[in-house]
């Protein structure tokens, strides 16, 4: 699915970075998170280790707790590499870039959602096969989902 | 992705009851001397935080959240009342918008994917 149509070239437009994708992991913000992950990460195993030595002195309760924080621990881990693998695709644009989209419908005027309704009208009975429906519909979600943002934009400003 | 709003919403308000419970009745009793509740109930917040976890996770991936969203709607199960707050900011901003779109917009929209 090499190109998804006019929709495609206008949604996804990252940054075109110098040199190879995966550099962006060695961004400071990005080693941020790595480090932040390491320390959860360990973080919690020791957790579940301080766990586990109360539960074998005793308290039974502990128990729970000794397999819950591996688990966070784990879970922590698939959090991270789904977000990394989520990141490579939105780079090499095979995905919309969600914040972006957040941030374009913050600076949208009310007058402009015609504009990108009208697109999403376009681009729905197009010339799009069969095989392009997924995304041209995940697509069209998405921009749905973009106009209502602008919509009532303003209510919630403060949470995000 | 209905039944997955519908997971997620449930697990958020259990969990929130169940947490606030816990730190509005069970630690001030374990305070006062009384530990039985706080622990019991918080046993029960771990293995309830498990399922919301992932409830929250799963509908997160369909509604394609990016990382920081995502990470506020997993950690709201920890802190009190804020699985309320998030779970009210969740479904205006992406849940509605969402399920707007898969019902409202063009044609093929309706049929696959959501």
């Amino acid at each position: 699915m090499e190109n998804a149509g006019p929709a495609r070239a206008a949604a996804a437009s990252p940054p075109a970075p110098d040199g190879p994708v995966w550099r962006f992991l060695i961004q400071p913000r990005w080693l941020g998170w790595h480090l932040l992950m390491v320390v959860s990460f360990w973080g919690m195993l020791w957790l579940g280790d301080w766990q586990f030595h109360r539960a074998l002195a005793g308290n039974g309760l502990s128990w729970a707790y000794t397999f819950e924080w591996p688990l966070f621990a784990g879970f922590a881990v698939v959090f991270w590499a789904k977000t990394i693998r989520d990141e490579f695709r939105i780079r090499r644009g095979e995905m919309p870039d969600p914040r972006q989209a957040a941030a374009e419908a913050e600076r949208l005027p009310a007058g402009v959602t015609g504009s990108v309704q009208a697109r999403a009208v376009q681009a729905g009975p197009g010339p799009a096969g069969e095989e392009e429906d997924e995304e041209l519909s995940a697509y069209n979600a998405y921009l749905a989902r973009l106009n209502a943002e602008v919509k009532d934009h303003g209510r919630w400003h403060g949470l995000r | 992705m209905r039944a997955a709003v519908l997971r997620y919403r449930v697990m958020a308000y259990v969990t929130g009851v169940v947490l606030m419970v816990l730190c509005f009745v069970g630690i001030p009793l374990q305070v006062a001397g009384y530990p039985a509740v706080a622990h019991y109930v918080g046993v029960v917040h771990g293995i309830l935080y498990i399922i919301y976890l992932l409830c929250a996770w799963q509908l997160a991936r369909m509604l394609r959240l990016a990382a920081k969203p995502t990470l506020i709607m997993l950690l709201a199960g920890t802190v009190p009342i804020m699985t309320f707050i998030v779970e009210r900011w969740v479904t205006r901003r992406f849940i509605n918008p969402a399920l707007d779109g898969g019902s409202g917009q063009a044609q093929p929209a309706a049929r696959v994917v959501r």
